[in-house]
């Protein structure tokens, strides 16, 4: 459904092409109306990069307002070509507005990512991984027999490839499309790495009946 | 090669060993997750339980998909709160 009346949940004033939407029309027919909903589908992208730009301020330290604002501007006129490339793709399963959004999102976050990152090393290389910090007397011995089998399983199911793939994205929290930047492949792929990796610690694991323990502490049971 | 120590608590047991099927790829995520979010402001079931596992596990989606929630709940004037909290399905939070 690409068409929304004044009943349906309200627009902001910088979408409203006319009192009737039809973006998907105003967006394909040259013209003015095409130009006036060009301007409106932007504002909507620009309102977007800078929301998500705006989450993301605490990973942007040090980094200054103007290019906090370049960030924001670069993303939204990118996600407009990218949307405007697939603009017959839109089902109307969703409001124009939110499937639009996503692109604008898409973009910033990915941009914020690639500034924060920047300036750091991503290392891929062997690590030694020991129990929590700080362990409460009594909680040592479980803590440090679930780290090991975990530890375990990464070594003896898991490909150096997955491996080094886990660590750098769930143990050192590096961003997955800078991880796939850095490596030369794409966020599919590492997300693929990711999920088959974890299939086989989980497997592992309920054979060595940690899994519930771990589910247990990690408040899913 | 340089071998570099690293802390496992709790928490990092828990994402690494996280149940992340059914699976769903970042592309299918982008996809869908705009008709994910606007279920996730209705009452009734979520569904797309795919979609639920692969922001549970997924930080870089999960947090575009916040953002989503935000913008559509500014738009439509209401409290994005609820829509968050039922952004990753009912077992993983």
């Amino acid at each position: 459904m690409t068409t929304l009346d004044p009943g349906s949940a309200p627009l902001s004033p910088a979408a409203t092409v006319e009192g009737v939407v039809d973006w998907v029309e105003a967006l394909s027919m040259p013209g003015p109306r095409q130009d006036d909903a060009h301007r409106q589908l932007h504002a909507l992208m620009l309102r977007a990069a800078r929301r998500q730009v705006q989450r993301m301020q605490p990973v942007l330290n040090g980094v200054g307002t103007q290019l906090v604002e370049e960030i924001a501007n670069q993303a939204a006129d990118e996600a407009m070509m990218t949307l405007l490339g697939k603009l017959g793709t839109f089902e109307g399963r969703s409001r124009f507005t939110t499937w639009a959004y996503k692109f604008a999102v898409l973009q910033a976050a990915t941009a914020v990512r690639s500034v924060a990152w920047r300036d750091r090393d991503v290392h891929l290389d062997g690590l030694d991984l020991l129990a929590g910090d700080d362990p409460q007397p009594g909680q040592y011995a479980e803590a440090s027999d679930l780290a090991d089998a975990v530890r375990s399983a990464l070594d003896s199911e898991l490909s150096p490839h997955q491996r080094r793939i886990m660590v750098a994205l769930v143990v050192d929290d590096v961003p997955i499309d800078v991880l796939a930047e850095r490596l030369g492949t794409t966020r599919n792929a590492l997300y693929k790495a990711l999920h088959d990796a974890r299939k086989r610690l989980r497997a592992h694991l309920r054979r060595t009946g940690h899994l519930d323990d771990i589910d247990t502490q990690a408040g899913i049971r | 090669m340089n071998q570099r120590n690293r802390q496992l608590g709790p928490e990092t047991l828990g994402r690494l060993t996280l149940d992340t099927e059914p699976w769903l790829s970042c592309d299918d995520c982008f996809d869908q997750v705009d008709q994910y979010v606007e279920r996730v402001f209705g009452r009734g079931p979520v569904g797309m339980p795919a979609m639920a596992a692969h922001l549970a596990g997924c930080p870089a989606c999960a947090e575009e998909a916040g953002t989503l929630v935000l913008l559509a709940a500014e738009d439509a004037g209401t409290d994005p709160g609820p829509a968050l909290d039922r952004l990753f399905g009912p077992v993983r939070r």
